[in-house]
């Protein structure tokens, strides 16, 4: 894995000779690159097999014979996706609390009044009201919002999936409202993933087809003025911030 | 439809003309694997043989010798079941009447074999008649022996087990040693074996159930709902996929133990799925079809279908394809089949779906209009710069 990890920085991320001038950005450090990468995977895996159960039944004949053993490894893999997504939950609130790059995320990504004005100037700015977007600072609104929303949603699926996994030490009551919730938070999570997460990584204007930040973990110099340019100015103004997020200014990645 | 214009009896002088002209020579040789004493085949062997009733139904004469030879009746004589039909052509046909005593011994008791007793059993059930004394309404809407049973076929058994024809071969061939006549054998052995087989795939035992259970018109007359609800279960979603061991209708309202003929309703002690009962029927104890072992009394409590018409009724909305329709022995039933404790939990799984619902369209419409406005926004930004 770690190698793996190290030749894609290499290939796309470490600057040539030649561009040695430019400076990079880290946006997500290595450990957040690979609880992403795990959990972008599980969702997946989570969101295929889950929704299968929704196929209608004129699909289902497709499948024929091969149906009930689709059926077997559906579950078994639901299931072990949704282990390794708990797990790797678990290991980002060890994250948050006890590592310090973990702790400055937690710090940075904390809900503050700037965020409703910064909401609201963003929503004038796209109107064309306000000529220049507001400054961001390193998580802008819009990822507070998905954050939190992922925060809740992986909180409740794995309740809700637990419940449904232990049915027999449950009401059928329980059992039922774990499935009704199950059911109608996974539309939501996926609906949300598709227009929120999707649009900023595949279809806003500079990132398609797809942002490669996820694998590099860094930004250009420009884009980090661009987007987020408040941050950008602490990280300028602070020597420590510069060795956190300045690529290859210190050990970090 | 020229067929309708001929009556009976030209019929049969047409049959008997074209008798005349075949040979009588394969009629003997196909009679010969049934007991066709009566020599019924004579006519009845022709494909072609039939007529449109007066209500312009399609009937069917034929009888395929060598299909009816291999069925669960295979060894009976046509009249003891079709009593009558001593004149030709046949105006005196009785409808066939599966109590009645068939001449055949039934080897554990020596009597003369019926199904009788099944058919008390039945008549005592849900799908029953009711009493001469207090007869159930509408009768016609009720189900007869044959809107379950056709006239199954005995084929080789090939089990739970995966085996296949092989294993009919080889244990045959044990009978036969000592059971020499060959043709006994076989229908012993087929016979013995036809019980050990699932008769219908679940996904078919579901689609005979709903044939009458989820016709709206039929159910409501009847006080019942429609157990459509059935397919919002993930019972439902084992069989959609063919799981083998998937529970259907049958799984649960006829466990081991019950018997098909004899369902109760939910309030009798002896219904499977009697609250005393559920803890055993959900667990299957001894079955052949491994269900929830572990099921405990607070999970086997509750409700399996997902709640419907009468439910929904009960909390006052309006069911859709109930508008013209008499409800009220519908809502009679509702009032006394669910409890206040139902409805409470009834409400809250609505109120959790009406949450959701507002929170899915309400967050989508945002994300939606917002992301659109920062693509707008971005290649207004794209275009200026260039």
């Amino acid at each position: 894995m770690a190698n793996n990890e190290l030749a894609l920085d290499d290939k796309t991320g470490v600057p040539s000779e030649a561009v040695a001038a430019e400076r990079y950005f880290v946006r997500l450090n290595k450990s957040e690159r690979v609880q992403h990468m795990i959990f972008a995977v599980c969702f997946f895996v989570l969101v295929a097999t889950g929704f299968m159960l929704k196929l209608p039944e004129s699909f289902l004949t497709f499948f024929g014979e091969a149906g009930e053993m689709l059926f077997r490894y559906r579950r078994l893999l639901h299931r072990t996706a949704g282990t390794v997504m708990i797990l790797v939950g678990l290991y980002h609130v060890y994250y948050l609390l006890l590592k310090p790059a973990g702790r400055r995320w937690l710090v940075d990504m904390l809900p503050r009044f700037k965020d409703l004005k910064d909401m609201r100037d963003n929503l004038l700015y796209y109107f064309n009201i306000k000529k220049e977007p507001p400054e961001f600072d390193r998580f802008c609104y819009k990822h507070k919002i998905e954050y939190g929303a992922l925060i809740a949603g992986t909180t409740i699926m794995s309740v809700t999936g637990i419940i449904l996994w232990t049915q027999y030490e449950w009401s059928k009551f329980v059992v039922d409202i774990a499935a009704l919730v199950h059911g109608m938070e996974a539309i939501l999570a996926s609906l949300a993933i598709m227009i929120w997460h999707f649009y900023e990584i595949h279809f806003r204007p500079h990132k398609s087809p797809l942002d490669n930040l996820w694998i590099t973990g860094v930004i250009s110099e420009d884009e980090m003025k661009e987007e987020y340019l408040l941050h950008y100015k602490k990280i300028m103004n602070d020597p420590e911030l510069q060795k956190i997020f300045i690529k290859g200014s210190s050990g970090e990645k | 439809m020229r067929l309708t214009r001929l009556n009976n009896i030209r019929m049969f002088i047409l049959a008997a003309i074209l008798l005349l002209l075949t040979s009588a020579a394969p009629v003997f040789s196909q009679s010969d694997t049934l007991a066709d004493t009566e020599n019924c085949l004579l006519c009845h062997r022709y494909p072609n043989m039939g007529r449109y009733d007066e209500s312009g139904k399609k009937r069917v004469y034929f009888v395929n010798a060598q299909n009816y030879a291999r069925s669960v009746h295979g060894k009976i004589k046509c009249k003891n079941c079709h009593i009558g039909l001593d004149r030709i052509p046949h105006t005196d046909v009785n409808k066939v009447d599966c109590a009645t005593k068939c001449h055949i011994k039934e080897p554990s008791t020596h009597q003369e074999f019926s199904h009788a007793n099944m058919i008390q059993k039945f008549e005592a059930s849900v799908h029953g008649r009711g009493t001469p004394e207090n007869p159930k309404p509408f009768p016609e809407d009720l189900p007869t022996c044959k809107d379950c049973h056709d006239n199954r076929m005995y084929n080789p058994f090939d089990g739970q087990w995966g085996l296949n024809e092989a294993l009919f071969n080889e244990t045959l061939a044990r009978c036969i040693g000592c059971h020499t006549k060959e043709k006994w054998a076989q229908n012993f052995y087929s016979h013995f074996t036809h019980r050990m087989r699932q008769r219908r795939a679940p996904e078919e035992v579901v689609k005979l159930c709903t044939r009458c259970h989820e016709d709206v018109n039929k159910m409501t007359r009847h006080g019942l709902e429609s157990i459509e609800t059935f397919k919002d279960t993930f019972h439902w979603v084992e069989i959609k996929y063919g799981v083998k061991n998937a529970p259907d209708c049958i799984s649960c309202h006829v466990p081991l133990g019950y018997s098909t003929h004899d369902i109760r309703p939910r309030s009798d002690p002896i219904s499977p799925i009697n609250a005393e009962n559920r803890v055993q029927t959900c667990s299957n104890q001894g079955g052949v079809q491994v269900c929830h072992p572990s099921a405990k009394a607070k999970f086997a409590t509750g409700r399996v279908h997902a709640y419907g018409t009468k439910a929904q009724m009960l909390i006052g909305r309006q069911v859709k394809g109930l508008e013209d329709l008499d409800i009220d022995r519908v809502m009679q039933r509702a009032e006394t089949d669910i409890s206040p404790q139902e409805i409470f939990r009834f409400k809250v799984l609505q109120l959790i779906k009406l949450f959701y619902k507002i929170m899915i369209g309400g967050t989508i419409m945002f994300m939606s209009l917002h992301q659109w406005l920062d693509f707008l926004r971005a290649k207004r930004k794209q275009k200026n710069r260039s």
